[in-house]
C-alpha cells in the first residue's frame, strides 16, 4: 500500500513538473532585438507586431536593444543573438572578416542616404557638389557608401568633392555654413531643417542607384538549425510592416509607447519622419531583397576600397523566406 | 631588477592567456583576435605608415591639449589657492562645470570649433584641467605657514616667494596632477576623435569597428596604451628628477 502511494505522488510530481515546463506552458522564444539606433518612430512595423501581439502570435518575444548597428551585426555573427537589424553594407563587411550573417527580410527597399544642401548653395544636381565641402558623419557606414555610389553613378570619382568628417552634426554643420552640403538621411535631417524654415536641396542615393538597405539579419547556424524560428520571425514582421503601410496614423499612436517625445512640439517632424520612411518601404512584395541592390552595393564597396573582392552573394542574402 | 622580471612575467602570462583562449575556439576571431593576428596588423599599418600618422595626430592633440589644460590649470589653481574670495566665487562653477560629462559636450565642442584639431586640443585640455587645479590648490595651500613667515622676513618679493618657496613646496602636488593629467589627455583626444574625425587612433578604432577589424582595434588601443604609459613614465621621471632633494634631504 505505502509502495502504490509512493508511485502515486512520483507520477503525480513527474505530471505537475511536465506541466510546468516552459514547452507545455507554452512559453514565447526570447529575441533580444538589436536596432541600431535610438528609440524612433522609424521602428514602427516592430512597436506594431509586438503590440497588436503578432510576434507572440508566432510565439515570440521581443525586446528591443537600441544598440549600435556594428554590436548587433557582431552579436548575431557570434552566435550570441539570432536577429539584428542591419543595413547591406554591413553584412558585406562583416561577411568579409568571417562573420556568417544572412540577410532574411528586405525591410527598406531602397538607400535612405541623400546629400542635403541649403538652397541658397545651388546644388541642385550632382555635377554641383564638384569642388565642394561635404559634411559626412564617418568615413564609412552606410553615408558613406550611399556618398560613394551617388558620385559614382554620376561619373564622379569620390575626391571630385572635399569630405569634411563631422560627425552627427550635419542640421548645425549646414546651418551654420561650415559645409555646403551633408550627407544625411533622407527621413530625417532635411525634415527638421524644413521644419525650421531652412529649405533644403536634397540628392537622393535612391534616385540614382539601387542599394541593399536596412533588413533583418540572421545567421547561418539559426538558418540551418531553427528555419522555423527565422521564418516567424520574418512573418510577424512583416503583419507590422503591412499595417503600418496601410495605417500610419495607427502606427504613430503604437509608437508613443516604445518612443518618448513622439507627442507635444516634436510631433508634427516626427509624423513627417515615419511618412518619408514610408516611402522607403513600400513595394508590391514586402520583404524582398532585390539581387541587382546587393550586386550594386558590392561593386560600390569594390571601388571604394571597403572590400578587397567580390563575395558569394547568394551565401549573404535570402529571400527563400519571404512570401 | 626583480621588477623587470615581474612586468615581463605578465606580459608573458597575459599573452599565453590571450593565445590559450583564441585557439581553444571558444571566441571567434573578430571578438577577440589571436595575438599573431594583431602582430600582423601592426606590422601592416606600420608599414603603410598610416599607423605612425594616426600615433602623430593624435600625440599632438594631446601634447596641446595637456600644455593648456595645465598652463589653464595651475593659473586658476593658484589664483584661488591665495585668494579665498576667489575661490569663494568661482568654485562653484568650476565644481559644476566638472559635472558635466565631456562626452555630452564633445558634439557640441565639434560644431562650435569645426571638426579640426582645435576641438579635440580643447577637449583634452578640459579633461586635463580639473585635476591639475585642485593639485595646484593642494599644493601651494601645503605651504607651511612659518616658511612663509620666514619668506616675509627676508623681504622676499611675491616672485621670489613663489620660485623659491612655493613652486618647491608644492611640486609633489604638482607633479601628481601632471601624471594623472597626462593619462586623461589621451582619453581626452580619443573622445573627440570619436565623435568626429577623419585621423588619429580614435578615428583608427572606430574604423576597425566599422569594418569588423577587430584586430585593426587592438593596434588602435595598443598605441593608445603606449601614448599614455610613455606620458606618465616622464611625469614620473620628472618627479624623481624635481624631488630628488627631497631624498637626499631626508638620507641620514
Amino acid at each position: 500500500m505505502r509502495r502504490y502511494r509512493l508511485r502515486l505522488w512520483i507520477s503525480l510530481l513527474l505530471l505537475l513538473s511536465a506541466c510546468t515546463s516552459p514547452a507545455a506552458l507554452g512559453e514565447p522564444d526570447h529575441i533580444r532585438l538589436p536596432m541600431g539606433y535610438l528609440p524612433s518612430v522609424q521602428y514602427a512595423p516592430f512597436y506594431m507586431a509586438d503590440a497588436r501581439g503578432y510576434f507572440a502570435d508566432e510565439g515570440l518575444e521581443l525586446e528591443f536593444d537600441y544598440a549600435f548597428e556594428t554590436d548587433g551585426v557582431a552579436l548575431v555573427g557570434a552566435k550570441e543573438l539570432p536577429f539584428s537589424l542591419a543595413s547591406g553594407e554591413q553584412v558585406l563587411l562583416a561577411r568579409q572578416q568571417g562573420l556568417p550573417v544572412v540577410y532574411v527580410l528586405g525591410w527598406w527597399q531602397d538607400f535612405p542616404v541623400a546629400i542635403a544642401s541649403l538652397k541658397t548653395s545651388h546644388i541642385d544636381e550632382p555635377a554641383d557638389l564638384q569642388g565642394r565641402s561635404i559634411g559626412i558623419p564617418l568615413l564609412g557606414g552606410a553615408s558613406y557608401i550611399g556618398y560613394a555610389a551617388l558620385m559614382a553613378a554620376n561619373g564622379l570619382p569620390v575626391d571630385a568633392a572635399n569630405l569634411e568628417v563631422i560627425g552627427f552634426t550635419q542640421t548645425e554643420a549646414l546651418r551654420s555654413g561650415q559645409v555646403d552640403a551633408a550627407v544625411v538621411y533622407a527621413n530625417n535631417e532635411p525634415i527638421v531643417l524644413e521644419a525650421e524654415g531652412v529649405p533644403v536641396n536634397l540628392l537622393r542615393v535612391a534616385d540614382y542607384v539601387t542599394l541593399a538597405s536596412n533588413g533583418l539579419i540572421t545567421n547561418e547556424a539559426t538558418l540551418r538549425e531553427d528555419p522555423d524560428l527565422v521564418r516567424r520571425m520574418i512573418r510577424a514582421t512583416l503583419r507590422g510592416l503591412r499595417d503600418t503601410l496601410e495605417d500610419p496614423d495607427a502606427a504613430y499612436d503604437v509608437s508613443r509607447k516604445y518612443v518618448e517625445g513622439l507627442s507635444g512640439a516634436n510631433e508634427a517632424v516626427q509624423r513627417k519622419v515615419l511618412e518619408e520612411s514610408l516611402r522607403f518601404w513600400q513595394t508590391d512584395r514586402p520583404g524582398f531583397t532585390r539581387p541587382e541592390a546587393w550586386e550594386n552595393m558590392q561593386q560600390v564597396m569594390i571601388d571604394s576600397g571597403l572590400l578587397p573582392a567580390p563575395q558569394d552573394l547568394g551565401q549573404a542574402y535570402t529571400n527563400e523566406f519571404i512570401p | 631588477m626583480s621588477r623587470v622580471v615581474f612586468t615581463i612575467a605578465v606580459a608573458a602570462g597575459t599573452l599565453l592567456v590571450w593565445e590559450a583562449v583564441t585557439r581553444s575556439g571558444a571566441l571567434p576571431g573578430f571578438l577577440l583576435p589571436a595575438p599573431e593576428a594583431v602582430a600582423g596588423r601592426l606590422a601592416s599599418t606600420l608599414r603603410d605608415g598610416s599607423l605612425i600618422h594616426h600615433t602623430l595626430v593624435t600625440l599632438s592633440e594631446v601634447l596641446a591639449g595637456l600644455a593648456i589644460g595645465l598652463l589653464a590649470g595651475t593659473s586658476l589653481g593658484y589664483l584661488l589657492a591665495k585668494s579665498r574670495r576667489a575661490e569663494r566665487l568661482l568654485s562653484p562653477y568650476i565644481v559644476a562645470s566638472q559635472a558635466i560629462p565631456v562626452v555630452a559636450i564633445a558634439p557640441l565642442l565639434i560644431i562650435w570649433l569645426g571638426p579640426g584639431h582645435l576641438s579635440k586640443v580643447l577637449i583634452s585640455a578640459l579633461i586635463v584641467f580639473f585635476p591639475i587645479l585642485i593639485s595646484t590648490i593642494a599644493g601651494i595651500r601645503s605651504v607651511p605657514q612659518d616658511l612663509r613667515d620666514l619668506m616675509r622676513s627676508l623681504r622676499a618679493s611675491r616672485g621670489q616667494a613663489l620660485v623659491l618657496l612655493e613652486i618647491p613646496a608644492a611640486a609633489p602636488f604638482l607633479l601628481g596632477g601632471l601624471k594623472i593629467g597626462s593619462t586623461l589627455a589621451v582619453i581626452g583626444a580619443v573622445v573627440g576623435e570619436f565623435v568626429g574625425a577623419d585621423e588619429g587612433l580614435g578615428f583608427l578604432v572606430n574604423l576597425g569597428r566599422g569594418l569588423y577589424d577587430t584586430a585593426l582595434v587592438f593596434v588602435a588601443l595598443l598605441m593608445l596604451v603606449a601614448i599614455a604609459l610613455s606620458l606618465y613614465s616622464l611625469a614620473a621621471l620628472l618627479e624623481r628628477r624635481v624631488l630628488a632633494w627631497r631624498e637626499t634631504e631626508k638620507s641620514p
